[in-house]
């Protein structure tokens, strides 16, 4: 009977020290000064930081126009990719008919340009404007509705686009296209990247600082839970409205980007496939991430030239002489390759590239380098039902 | 089987009883007026047709809406893949078999889906899973361009006669008699099933309450494996009976033609309803078919697109329920 008491006596006293040791710990820990590199560290980031801009800003201009041409289409999918992110990522509703926005915000730029002779930037600031509008009004049908509706009449509204709007001649110069000449301050293929790039600069820097909002917080919580949200007084419908608009906006100055950058602005390059392409690499990139979307979009935009480089090709030709395979060209790879990536994102690793790469953007921000760190946790709740 | 007997005697007598049937009738007799008087009778009749195959797949979609509460964007390549396996076996098999093969297919890759995409994110935010629909019938795509090459193929219908009978003078061929008739017999079905059978009430129950579902004891994942695998089957169908009638596929086939005007049916016969989704479909249909003959439209670019996208609106501004659906 003693002996039972005195062993219970001693785990309580163990447990008590246990509780102890944790908290001295913890105290420890609090009172640690932050973590702060050493200059070799910052040294080491620092080259880190010149070796990535190098290749960025320096290495395109070795390179012959054809690549730099793709570059800028990387720098330009960015920009849609963050316009997407805005989308799906804040407000967690999904554009399936994106190709419709940037297609419009492309003629729109051309046809000023070329037929009524305005201006370039005029011409950018209306397709942005248009962009955003159109946004208003779809969003203000579709979002009368709760749930999902939203991607369906976006899907709808693209492949009304496609069919009967980029039919248009007068609008879209017809079958040949509607020529957008490169603009007079960055007249060449190099010019005109480094311009992109500044874009990219100025809408990660908008979208840094929408969220730091009201608007941007609101958006946030309205995504984690639209009740809960509802509940602290935000108005759910009109902040995805907010949303789409900036997203439409945004999609509208990716649409005359690219315009200018192919030249002619052709129907068929805007269809369908293009907003998939659109949705596989912002998912893929990691909604939320600002950098993983644009490693995500850059990576779309450059996977026939990176499947090119690598010489993939040669070796789906040798997969396709022994084995009953037919051969995958590069065009039809990304097509093959973009879903099976978006499903094992979805299913395995939700958090794309920005979750993987993250120890590395934080040790850049310098803070100690940490494999395991991961972010925080994907909230899921499992009860919000469309 | 005669408890379903008598649910549909006494459908058809609560039916037959109800003032809106008539009206319904009414408005169909009249809508059928203005198409004869504006020359466009043909129209409707093709238009019907065409619609049953928005029909089937709608039913599809409502399906699996029903279930799991999500829009199912893979629908329609479950259509297009087993259009694919037809074409395949009937090289080798008897058309009846080589159908019956292609199916089985269909089937196979709902469950497959259901096994590998949708049970992972069964805890995941309903978008998460839409966008993994999508990305199904992306890769379902991009498989069929790369193993089925970027290039139009012919198929025949399993009923070659092209004339057997001609209404508002419009010749419909055995193919698209098979077609409504399929269509309105899994209709009737269906409704049965989820009204009369506790396999069917099962679902319904698991899909507004899963926890509660599980607690009286029944398996909600085994449920959802089910109702993917019909899904798939009825998507299967529409395509191997509606694709042979205009004779040519590619890649994405019954994505690009019948996916979103399917959409535009079910969420104009109210999502989670049976009966609408078949009602949606032939309003989809023929309104389609109106449009694209009428001679007033002549010079407006992808007149399908404009009406099926103008229908959609139409209805969520006007009446986001549905027509047959009950309030959301």
């Amino acid at each position: 009977m003693s002996s039972l008491h005195d062993a219970e006596v001693a785990a309580e006293r163990q447990a008590a020290q246990v509780d102890e040791e944790v908290l001295a710990k913890a105290k420890a820990e609090a009172h640690q000064p932050a973590f702060t590199p050493s200059p070799g560290g910052w040294a080491a980031r620092g080259l880190v930081v010149f070796v990535l801009a190098a290749i960025v800003l320096w290495w395109p201009l070795h390179r012959p126009m054809s690549d730099v041409r793709l570059f800028a289409d990387a720098a330009i999918f960015a920009i849609i990719g963050l316009s997407l992110n805005v989308l799906l990522g804040y407000t967690g509703q999904i554009s399936l008919g994106h190709q419709a926005f940037v297609g419009i915000g492309s003629f729109t730029s051309a046809y000023l340009v070329t037929v009524q002779k305005l201006p370039f930037v005029v011409a950018i600031a209306f397709a942005m404007a248009i962009g955003g509008l159109q946004a208003l009004i779809l969003g203000g049908v579709a979002l009368r509705v709760r749930g999902l509706y939203f991607a369906l009449i976006t899907l709808s509204y693209g492949t009304l686009a496609s069919d009967s709007l980029f039919g248009i001649a007068a609008f879209t110069g017809g079958g040949q296209g509607q020529p957008a000449p490169l603009p007079s301050f960055a007249d060449t293929p190099y010019r005109y990247y480094y311009f992109c790039l500044v874009v990219l600069a100025a809408v990660i820097w908008v979208d840094y600082r929408m969220i730091k909002t009201k608007g941007g917080r609101a958006l946030l919580a309205l995504r984690e839970n639209p009740r809960v949200a509802a509940t602290f007084g935000i108005n759910v419908r009109a902040y995805t409205l907010y949303a789409f608009i900036v997203a439409g906006v945004l999609a509208g100055l990716g649409g005359a980007l690219l315009a200018h950058r192919r030249e002619i602005v052709q129907a068929q390059d805007y269809d369908f496939r293009l907003a998939l392409i659109f949705v596989i690499m912002t998912v893929v990139g990691g909604l939320r991430s600002r950098v993983g979307v644009v490693i995500g979009s850059a990576f779309f935009a450059l996977l026939p030239y990176i499947i090119e480089k690598v010489h993939l090709e040669t070796v789906f030709r040798i997969l396709s002489d022994h084995t009953p395979l037919p051969f995958l060209s590069k065009e039809v790879a990304a097509l093959v390759l973009g879903p099976l990536l978006l499903l094992l994102t979805l299913t395995l690793n939700p958090g794309g590239i920005g979750q993987q790469i993250r120890p590395l953007t934080r040790w850049l921000g310098g803070r100690r380098f940490d494999f395991h760190d991961r972010g925080e946790k994907e909230v899921q709740i499992s009860d919000v039902r469309a | 089987m005669l408890t379903l007997a008598e649910g549909a005697r006494t459908r058809v007598a609560e039916a037959m009883t109800s003032p809106r049937t008539y009206v319904y009738a009414g408005v169909v007799g009249a809508i059928t007026a203005v198409f004869v008087a504006l020359g466009l009778k043909q129209a409707l009749v093709l238009g019907a047709i065409g619609g049953s195959a928005y029909g089937l797949l709608a039913l599809g979609l409502v399906l699996v809406y029903k279930s799991s509460g999500v829009f199912n964007f893979a629908q329609a390549e479950f259509g297009t893949v087993a259009v694919y396996f037809l074409y395949i076996f009937k090289g080798v098999l008897p058309y009846p078999l080589a159908l019956l093969g292609a199916l089985v297919v269909a089937i196979v890759m709902g469950l497959l889906v259901e096994r590998l995409i949708v049970r992972p994110l069964f805890d995941a935010p309903r978008v998460t899973l839409l966008v993994a629909t999508a990305g199904v019938a992306l890769a379902a795509i991009g498989l069929e361009f790369w193993l089925g090459e970027p290039k139009l193929r012919s198929i025949t219908p399993l009923f070659s006669r092209g004339d057997r009978l001609a209404i508002l003078g419009q010749r419909i061929s055995d193919q698209q008699i098979f077609l409504v008739v399929t269509l309105l017999a899994l209709g009737v079905l269906l409704a049965l099933f989820f009204s009369r059978t506790n396999l069917g009430l099962a679902i319904l129950g698991a899909s507004q309450e899963p926890v509660a579902t599980e607690l009286v004891g029944i398996s909600v994942r085994r449920l959802s494996s089910f109702t993917w695998g019909l899904a798939a089957l009825l998507g299967g169908i529409a395509g191997v009976l509606f694709v042979p009638i205009s004779g040519t596929f590619g890649p994405g086939a019954m994505t690009s033609a019948v996916l979103i005007p399917a959409f535009t049916a079910a969420v104009l016969g109210g999502m989670s309803s049976l009966p609408g989704a078949f009602l949606g479909g032939a309003i989809v249909g023929v309104a389609q078919a109106a449009a694209i003959s009428y001679d007033g439209f002549k010079s407006v670019p992808g007149k399908g697109s404009v009406v099926v996208f103008l229908l959609l609106v139409v209805v969520l501004a006007v009446r986001p329920q549905g027509l047959l659906g009950s309030k959301a």
